[in-house]
């Protein structure tokens, strides 16, 4: 179980790098296509067939965002319950409400632009949250490892 | 589990004990966590069919209601029997063969989607006042099914073509007509009312154009407004599209923005007027110059110039008269104003005294965290609820009725009530003052409110949603309900109006 947190744990914050990532594309592409005479407003922003490079990532944000990193993060918590790492459950609850506050600013950050700006700074947070979660479970398993590997000689 | 193969034994406690307490606090707490999810998942599950008559909770205006709406409008008259009750042969017959496929647009490009007799946007359907029109909708191909929804027209309620309110989606090989009487002179559109979400955008939709006897006493152009794959088009055809009229002469330019959200229209350079809105004349319409008009989705605006003029909307424009040396060069920018519609044209008699109301409502938009149909996300509530315990407002034929439009949810929403044009009364506690605003299709903006007012002429169930019709399958759909109206028709299985 505290191989699970920590592999949860790097997956959030391997989510923060994807959701980084899938943002820029999209606004670089979004840029492109205004320069070969895309024409955006709310109309088009809107119509969920405008195409161009780059489009997918708005959609990967979305979906990431609102779906996929809450997921990880409610099974982080629940993992944490039973993985004994110290401190496990603190931090998995750190990082679930992080992302609770990540989604919400994503979410209202469309009427807010202010809470945008937050937003992109509360991904670092989030991102320190599960590296720590992580190094957390990795400490203990580390101190496993070399215990499991004493025992082994022990044995043999 | 990892576990160290041999556990330190720290005493005469048994270790086993503690490792089953520490287990079962771990399942407690993960039950803790998971079971109010999974109550909220279960509660949120929509049964397989239901009707519209069941949902949501009844709000009778007057302060009462509140509780469930089941059996609300039983025994009572269906909406198969609203119809129009004139027999006589329709004045104009149409047949409209929906189809999806692949096809191109007047302009040369390719789009996979939906067409109406092969072409989208379907053929424009012009009507004149009085007249009665028959449209009859058949389905060769698209494999959802289809259905017509008379965008901005008070239709009888048995021809609104909302599947599983007002008719059964119609299937592959089926067909429906569609009978009512152009009563009001305008700019309207057609378009799919089934998974109109996906529909709707790939193209299947058409406007309907209704005249006065004689014509508008000007010429007469139609700028249908689609976007294609992200591209605008004008009449199906992307750029510029040109409108033959003589140096001096008036035209009249039916803007109509099919898609989702708002989108400008402006004229560089020149003045004109804004004749109507949502198919209603504005009454003394001034001349304006570098202000642009925002048309949201669903609504039209009619925009008269003085050729040569030209008309710019965001990607697309119409050219009107003789261009050599306009149509040249980058299109000019939005102009940084909006006409603003509360203030434009000067008052005339309503019809009705809004002071006289008999029912108020509220539909207040918000958006909250939860389970919609057990898929968690951000849905959009109606008055603090969520789809599909949204209000059911409920009134009797000849009630005038208010309701007050507020959006707290984060994004602006196209709200498009159906069967019924109402007015304008006040944004933001402000009160309206220039010409009767009528409506059909209203831009409410993230932290806007709007009064409203409108007289409950026409039974019926009609819903009330936003035409960001992707926002409609994320729940923000009510219905204004008559009394004594009911449905034989069902949601869900077949009918998936948004």
């Amino acid at each position: 179980m505290k191989a699970v947190y920590r592999v949860l744990a790097y997956l959030i914050a391997l989510e923060v790098v994807i959701q980084a990532a899938a943002i820029a594309y999209a606004i670089a592409g979004l840029g492109t296509w205004i320069q070969e005479g895309g024409v955006l407003d709310a109309a088009a922003m809107e119509s969920e067939t405008t195409e161009f490079t780059g489009v997918a990532g708005f959609m990967i944000h979305g979906i990431n965002g609102q779906m996929v990193v809450p997921l990880i993060a409610l099974l982080l918590l629940i993992c944490s319950f039973f993985a004994r790492v110290p401190g496990g459950v603190l931090w998995a609850v750190l990082v679930l409400v992080t992302v609770v506050v990540q989604v919400l600013l994503g979410i209202f950050g469309h009427g807010t632009p202010l809470l945008g700006l937050i937003h992109g700074a509360v991904a670092f947070v989030l991102f320190a949250f599960a590296v720590v979660a992580a190094r957390k479970a990795e400490a203990v398993l580390g101190g496993l490892e070399r215990t499991s590997a004493r025992g082994t000689a022990g044995v043999a | 589990m990892l576990a160290p193969p041999e556990a330190p034994a720290p005493g005469p406690v048994a270790p086993r004990r503690r490792e089953r307490r520490r287990l079962l606090v771990a399942v407690a707490a993960a039950f803790v966590v998971l079971a109010p999810l999974a109550w909220l998942w279960q509660a949120s599950l929509l049964p397989d069919t239901y009707s519209v008559t069941d949902m949501g909770t009844v709000d009778d205006g007057r302060g009462g209601g509140g509780h469930a709406g089941h059996g609300v409008a039983a025994g009572g008259r269906g909406v198969d029997s609203l119809t129009e009750p004139s027999t006589a042969p329709a004045d104009v017959r149409v047949e409209l063969v929906a189809r999806a496929e692949t096809f191109r647009l007047a302009s040369g490009e390719e789009v996979t989607g939906y067409t109406l007799n092969g072409t989208s946007p379907g053929p424009a359907i012009h009507a004149e006042l009085g007249q009665l029109v028959e449209v009859r909708l058949v389905n060769e191909s698209v494999r959802d099914g289809a259905t017509l929804h008379w965008h901005g027209v008070d239709v009888p309620n048995a021809d609104d073509g909302v599947a599983g309110v007002t008719q059964d989606a119609v299937p592959v090989g089926g067909s429906f007509t569609y009978r009512f009487r152009a009563d009001q002179a305008g700019t309207f559109w057609y378009h799919a009312h089934q998974v109109s979400h996906v529909q709707v955008q790939r193209g299947f939709l058409g406007a309907l154009v209704v005249t006065p006897p004689g014509g508008v006493g000007a010429t007469d152009a139609l700028a249908l407004v689609h976007l294609y794959g992200g591209m605008r088009t004008v009449n199906g055809r992307s750029g510029e599209t040109r409108v033959d009229a003589a140096p001096g002469e008036r035209v009249r330019v039916r803007v109509v923005n099919t898609d989702n959200a708002p989108m400008s229209a402006w004229v560089p350079g020149a003045m004109f007027r804004m004749l109507a809105v949502d198919g209603t004349e504005v009454h003394e319409p001034g001349e304006v110059r570098d202000v642009a008009v925002e048309v949201t989705g669903g609504a039209r605006a009619d925009l008269e110039v003085v050729a040569p003029a030209r008309i710019e909307l965001g990607g697309a424009s119409v050219l009107v008269g003789e261009q050599a040396a306009v149509s040249s060069g980058p299109p000019a920018p939005r102009p940084v104003g909006t006409l603003d519609l509360l203030t434009y044209g000067t008052p005339a008699p309503l019809g009705f005294d809004p002071a006289t109301a008999t029912r108020s409502f509220d539909y207040v938009i918000g958006r909250s965290p939860g389970f919609l149909d057990g898929v968690p996300g951000m849905w959009w509530t109606i008055n603090g609820h969520m789809y599909p315990d949204v209000p059911m407002f409920m009134v009797a034929e000849g009630d005038v009725v208010r309701m007050r439009l507020e959006n707290r949810s984060g994004e602006g929403h196209p709200m498009h009530l159906h069967g019924h044009h109402a007015v304008v009364l006040s944004r933001d506690g402000v009160p309206a003052t220039g010409s009767p605003w009528w409506i059909d299709s209203l831009e409410v903006g993230d932290g806007e409110t709007y009064e409203i007012a409108f007289v409950a002429d026409n039974p019926g169930i009609w819903i009330d949603h936003c035409h960001n019709l992707p926002h409609a399958v994320e729940g923000l759909v009510a219905h204004l309900m008559y009394e004594g109206v009911t449905t034989p028709y069902r949601l869900g299985g077949p009918n998936t109006p948004e």
